[in-house]
């Protein structure tokens, strides 16, 4: 489907490629990175000017928008084959499912927000065993990359900043486990949530060395999620002597290639696993959630330019109308002009934001960080 | 006393299976069970609770010095007397309607037990006259709403509307927290309290039923 863009690309001139790498290392640049997250899944049920385009998923949003673009290359290191995804039971408003990862949960029929996970196909050794043996195979013949498919998607001469995705090393454990089950876990069979950290790892890495030699990638990516308002859900020693090592191991590779940026998604307080992250070569976050942390200067001032951000825009704001995104964006300006900050929404934007109060934002954005 | 110290402390690191034999040999050398309740366990809870506040330790710790705790206090049960019981207040708790999260509200009641606080747990996507209806059944001290949503928060301005208009609300204290809440909003709904962790929410309705 042809997109048609409802705004004009904000004016430039650098490639978006150039504009974010300069942005990102402390280097002059004609205006700032403009991208968003997205959106959860009910804005595009609920924004008129999603219905009207018919505009139905991020990807679209993006063009719809017309942000600055930024893609991602992305290997095969996570269960293969998934578990089978089926509905157990369902009422009117909920349904019991078992997700990809081998969850029970309890999802909202009508909301796209996070499920209730209930209990987890993998607990103990045993169970980890066999889904290693059967899932998480690196001799697995479907993690092998098409590399001159992607080399024809993503040419040398591409004007757009490109992503290595560095995957997640506890993360997805925790996917597996549940939240509760990995705490216990940890505790219980210390041995068995290493190995699984290993085994991402390794899966990883075996990408990275698919990938590296044939790309010049600008930045590398990652996912974790795995803290909430108050604090990580994995003890702090346990993130630094079984986590941190792995990071170190791909920021080597990474280093091999010239790649330094590196951002996790990673939503709620990161302060206490902050000083690790960084330890293991993870320099960036992303979305950095204000209201679940802090505003970013208060970590940009603490960790100085050895630390960026990519987000930080509280959603709070954004739903709390005109004059509070007018109070919110002002308090970034200095940020954005330091450098090694890319404001947006701090997670996909919710539908309790209004659709005109968004709109507004983007305008302001580009009024304080573009051209205009 | 040495034994209900070490409790306390296994607790603390967690240690289900060393808590359980500690529980045993309390037991055996004739301590009451009152006082392993609450010198032992409900001691090494509070400690937890307070390192949480601090940021000392973290959810997961929470999680596992809870397992412990419960596993000791199962086996104390059938040997604890009426008059032995902690009871320090009851609490109706919940997450609110559309909102089907309940890892921090299970942590609050995790932390409310552990200060001997008695909590109905309602489970989540509770609507309002379910939390009214619970709270004066129980004859609560405190309802304590839950949520995670930015989308589902305001449900819990439902819950004080249900109060006031039903002219109930000075029976009890209506308590809110969770990821989007802030002190500002609980104000703004007419609420008495909001704490930013499980361990504060759960110190600030002891001290409501205590008062």
């Amino acid at each position: 489907m042809q997109i048609k863009p409802i705004r004009d690309k904000w004016q430039g001139n650098m490639t978006d490629r150039e504009r974010f790498k300069r942005q990102m290392h402390y280097k002059s640049f004609d205006r700032c990175f403009n991208m968003e997250f997205g959106y959860w899944d009910e804005n595009f049920e609920e924004w008129k000017m999603f219905k009207d385009n018919s505009i139905k998923d991020n990807a679209q949003a993006d063009l719809f928008f017309n942000f600055d673009t930024i893609k991602t290359i992305g290997g095969r290191v996570w269960l293969n084959p998934t578990f089978e995804h089926k509905i157990i039971e369902e009422d009117e408003r909920t349904r019991t499912i078992r997700n990809s990862d081998g969850l029970i949960a309890v999802e909202e029929k009508f909301s796209s927000s996070i499920p209730n996970y209930k209990s987890s196909s993998v607990v103990t050794p045993d169970d980890w065993k066999k889904v290693k043996e059967e899932k998480m195979r690196r001799d697995d013949p479907a993690r092998v990359l098409d590399i001159e498919t992607l080399k024809a998607q993503h040419p040398t001469d591409r004007d757009y900043p490109l992503c290595v995705d560095c995957g997640s090393m506890i993360g997805k454990i925790r996917d597996l486990l549940t939240f509760e089950g990995l705490a216990y876990a940890c505790y219980d069979y210390p041995d068995m949530v290493e190995d699984m950290v290993e085994t991402c790892c390794l899966l990883v890495e075996d990408f990275l060395d698919q990938v590296l030699p044939h790309f010049d990638f600008d930045l590398a990516g990652g996912w974790e999620d795995i803290c909430f308002k108050n604090g990580p859900i994995v003890s702090v020693d346990f993130f630094k002597n079984v986590v941190t090592p792995r990071y170190k191991r791909i920021r080597k590779k990474l280093d091999e290639y010239g790649i330094d940026i590196w951002y996790t998604d990673c939503d709620g307080d990161v302060r206490p696993i902050l000083p690790y992250f960084l330890e293991g070569g993870i320099n960036c976050l992303f979305p950095f959630e204000v209201n679940g942390c802090a505003h970013p200067s208060e970590v940009l001032r603490e960790y100085g330019k050895e630390l960026r951000i990519m987000g930080g825009v509280d959603k709070m704001a954004l739903s709390a109308g005109k004059e509070a995104i007018d109070t919110y964006l002002e308090s970034l300006i200095l940020l954005v002009k330091r450098g090694g900050y890319i404001p947006f929404c701090d997670h996909r934007c919710p539908p309790n934001v209004k659709e005109e109060d968004y709109l507004y934002y983007l305008d302001q954005k580009e009024k304080l960080f573009g051209l205009k | 006393m040495q034994i209900l110290e070490d409790m306390s402390l296994a607790l603390q690191q967690g240690r289900k299976p060393k808590v359980e034999e500690l529980v045993g040999q309390a037991l055996d050398l004739g301590l009451s069970p009152k006082q392993i309740l609450e010198e032992g366990l409900l001691d090494g809870m509070g400690i937890i609770g307070e390192k949480f506040k601090c940021n000392e330790v973290f959810v997961p710790e929470v999680l596992v010095a809870a397992r412990a705790m419960n596993a000791g206090a199962a086996l104390l049960k059938p040997y604890l007397t009426e008059e032995d019981a902690v009871n320090k207040g009851t609490v109706v708790l919940g997450t609110v309607r559309g909102d089907l999260h309940d890892i921090g509200k299970n942590l609050v009641k995790m932390m409310m037990e552990g200060r001997g606080l008695t909590v109905i747990d309602l489970g989540v996507d509770i609507p309002a006259e379910r939390f009214i209806e619970a709270a004066i059944e129980h004859d609560a001290c405190v309802i304590c709403c839950s949520a995670l949503l930015t989308t589902t928060m305001d449900q819990m301005k439902n819950v004080v509307d249900l109060a006031n208009s039903q002219g109930v609300r000075g029976k009890f204290k209506i308590m809110v927290g969770g990821a989007p809440v802030t002190e500002t909003f609980c104000r703004d709904i007419g609420a008495d309290r909001y704490e930013a962790d499980a361990a504060s929410a759960a110190e600030a309705a002891l001290e409501f039923c205590q008062s």
